[in-house]
């Protein structure tokens, strides 16, 4: 008998996974179990005490500068931390942990913090559930002086580990994709937010915005259901043995899907070119494995920020000529740092407003630079497309373009070979680049439209915010009207469009886009086979005859209805 | 075992918030004898170290909310006397 519990939370990226819950308490520090040998036992201790007596000394001095600063009144709350390591509960506990289960320091502390934070959680006095900050305050300290590094050294894990926690950043889940992490589950956050997009081309099954992830601790066995959007906490055998069942069915299926390679044509004989969206390196082999024609949207800021700090030009170079040449001659549009969003902070200030994407870029002209110069240098080796992220102004983009010519006279003048004819392209995800891509046609080669992002912005509704993400929807007129917008504007400048949203990537709304006129897609490669089926069995003319007449409806709910009539008719 | 035991009721205006906390383990840490503190409810009893600043914080004892303080120790008299006394505030 198991105390079987369901949780309920969004769909962050299908499939599921069974392992143990690892809570990532700091987005920086995510500890594991590691299985001490005997004799490690006593060393680990005194590695735990040497942490303990490092930050005491830290605390102290901090408090000794706070009353001089300030006075006796601020320093108390570095007494409750000082109070915090003498204290048994937690100290004593955590020493007897490493002790009893020859574990890890790091998770020791996790598995006794868990304990704390969930009897913090329970308490009615808001003032004192607070308090948790403190000890988290803690917590974090102390896993700083034992010298935790952002990745653990080793290479496999013990289990296979869910990880659990407020926030994951998309950063973490990358820096852990090849440990033995099979699922996630993420208290805030929603299917739109990097950590998912990540998450399903990586894939790996996540659920977001869980409300009732506290009351799991790090080392409980979970279900992570992405394809029903729940959590299952202390799953019974009946349930593990269902879940173990469906996985024989699912691999089967995987492999039949992996096979259809049949080309993108519609019933009535028009052809699409159909795309792989990647947020690494890494993914290409697949997606050209998988026969995809082409990369239509490479994230390259996930590779840039890798080991969390800026690489240097010469691997960037070696990396995006590995890209190419893993491409076999396919295009492989890279897109430039896209940095701003919610890699970075969550500090309360809207990111998605604020300077991102090539306004990031401009700002930080040093970093764009190196970019580009890499990028340059290493086109000789394939077809590169350059794409520039988040334009909104025609000044934006004439800086854009006047770095990318200072970058080429540098290399010219180095007598260092680069492919002059790489196109560039302007990603169409801000309203002004909607409305002014015409203006901008003249200046580059190619567009893509970032259907995420136009949405957001569109509909003004906050992709992380879960009291809003309900309202996100591609049906909206707005969205129709733009889509046919830019479609319009762009249709005589005679310039490329590429789609490569999440719209593109469900298989109604990306009916639309091929009724619209938009014959270019990219998706994640999850859902390229899907899109390949779906492309193969609709015909184009009737596609052209629903877009006429969603574009007259008024409500989302309508012109959805309408679509799924049409796309599922069978 | 001898030990002594009384009731208080907390006068701090925010109870045994962290301020209040860190004062009384620093008392507490003056005697000799081992102090608990709980609580008598019996529909949700609860103890808490008096060193322990964690467990006084969960035992999360409100404004006028009633405590046992109970002491056992040589000095076990003047601390119960000392500790109500801090807590009736």
């Amino acid at each position: 008998m198991t105390n079987e519990r369901v949780i309920h939370g969004v769909v962050g990226s299908v499939g599921f996974a069974v392992g143990r819950a690892v809570r990532t308490f700091d987005p920086l520090f995510v500890s594991f179990n590691l299985k001490l040998r005997p004799d490690r036992v006593r060393k680990e201790i005194d590695r735990f005490r040497q942490s303990v007596e490092k930050s005491r000394e830290q605390l102290k001095r901090m408090q000794a500068e706070l009353r001089r600063a300030s006075g006796r009144e601020s320093s108390f709350l570095i007494d409750a931390h000082l109070l915090v390591l003498e204290d048994r509960l937690f100290v004593d506990r955590i020493i007897e942990k490493i002790e009893t289960d020859s574990i890890n320091s790091e998770w020791a502390i996790q598995q006794v913090s868990d304990d704390l934070f969930q009897a913090y959680d329970r308490l009615d006095d808001e003032y004192l559930r607070e308090r948790r900050g403190d000890l988290e305050d803690i917590v974090r300290r102390l896993r700083h002086n034992l010298g935790s590094t952002p990745l653990p050294p080793f290479k496999k894990l013990p289990y296979d580990a869910i990880l659990i926690g407020k926030i994951i950043p998309p950063s973490t889940l990358f820096e852990l994709r090849a440990q033995r992490v099979v699922g996630l589950a993420t208290e805030t956050g929603s299917p739109l937010s990097h950590t998912a997009i990540m998450a399903r081309s990586l894939e790996i099954p996540a659920v977001m915005g869980v409300a009732a992830l506290p009351e799991v601790s790090s080392g409980d066995l979970l279900i992570v259901d992405g394809d029903r959007g729940v959590v299952i906490c202390s799953p019974s055998e009946e349930t593990q043995a269902e879940y173990k069942s469906r996985d024989r069915g699912r691999r089967i299926k995987k492999r039949a899907g992996a096979s259809a390679s049949a080309p993108s044509v519609t019933e009535d004989g028009a052809s699409v070119s159909l795309g792989a969206n990647i947020n690494f390196s890494e993914e290409v082999r697949s997606a050209i494995a998988c026969g995809c024609e082409s990369i239509g949207l490479y994230r390259t800021e996930f590779d840039f920020f890798r080991e969390g700090r800026q690489p240097d030009e010469e691997s960037l170079v070696a990396d995006y000529s590995l890209v190419l040449k893993t491409a076999k001659g396919a295009p492989v549009t890279f897109r430039t740092i896209d940095v701003g969003i919610d890699q970075k902070g969550w500090d309360g200030v809207n990111p998605n407003l604020g300077v991102r994407g090539l306004r990031f870029c401009l700002e930080n002209a040093h970093v764009f630079k190196k970019q580009l110069r890499s990028l340059y240098r290493a086109s000789v080796n394939g077809r590169m497309r350059i794409l520039l992220p988040f334009v909104s102004t025609v000044d934006d983009l004439d800086a854009a373009c006047e770095i990318i010519m200072d970058v080429r006279r540098e290399l010219d003048l180095k007598r260092q070979r680069y492919d002059p004819r790489v196109p560039v392209g302007v990603m169409i995800e801000t309203p002004a680049a909607a409305q002014t891509c015409d203006l901008m046609a003249s200046r580059v080669d190619f567009f893509c439209l970032g259907t995420n992002d136009l949405i957001q912005y569109y509909l003004v509704i906050d992709r992380s915010d879960q009291s809003v993400v309900h309202l996100y929807n591609p049906f909206h007129p707005a969205i129709l009207r733009c889509l046919h917008q830019v479609y319009a504007l762009l249709g005589p400048t005679g310039k490329s469009v590429t789609v490569c949203g999440e719209m593109a990537a469900d298989p109604p709304s990306a009916a639309v886009l091929l009724g619209l006129g938009f014959t270019s897609l990219s998706v994640n490669l999850g859902a390229y086979a899907r899109i390949k089926r779906m492309i193969r069995s609709v015909s184009m003319k009737q596609l052209r005859e629903l877009a006429g007449e969603i574009l007259k409806m008024q409500k989302p709910k309508e012109v959805e209805d309408k679509v799924r009539a049409t796309v599922y008719r069978s | 075992m001898i030990m002594r035991e009384r009731e208080v009721v907390i006068g701090h205006r925010l109870g045994l918030h962290a301020r209040a906390a860190a004062k009384l383990v620093e008392l507490s840490s003056k005697f000799q004898a081992s102090i608990v503190l709980f609580r008598a409810d019996p529909t949700n009893p609860a103890e808490a170290d008096a060193r322990s600043i964690l467990s006084i914080l969960l035992l999360s004892a409100g404004y006028g909310s009633k405590v046992g303080v109970r002491a056992s120790g040589v000095d076990e008299e003047q601390a119960v006397e000392s500790i109500c006394e801090y807590l009736a505030g």
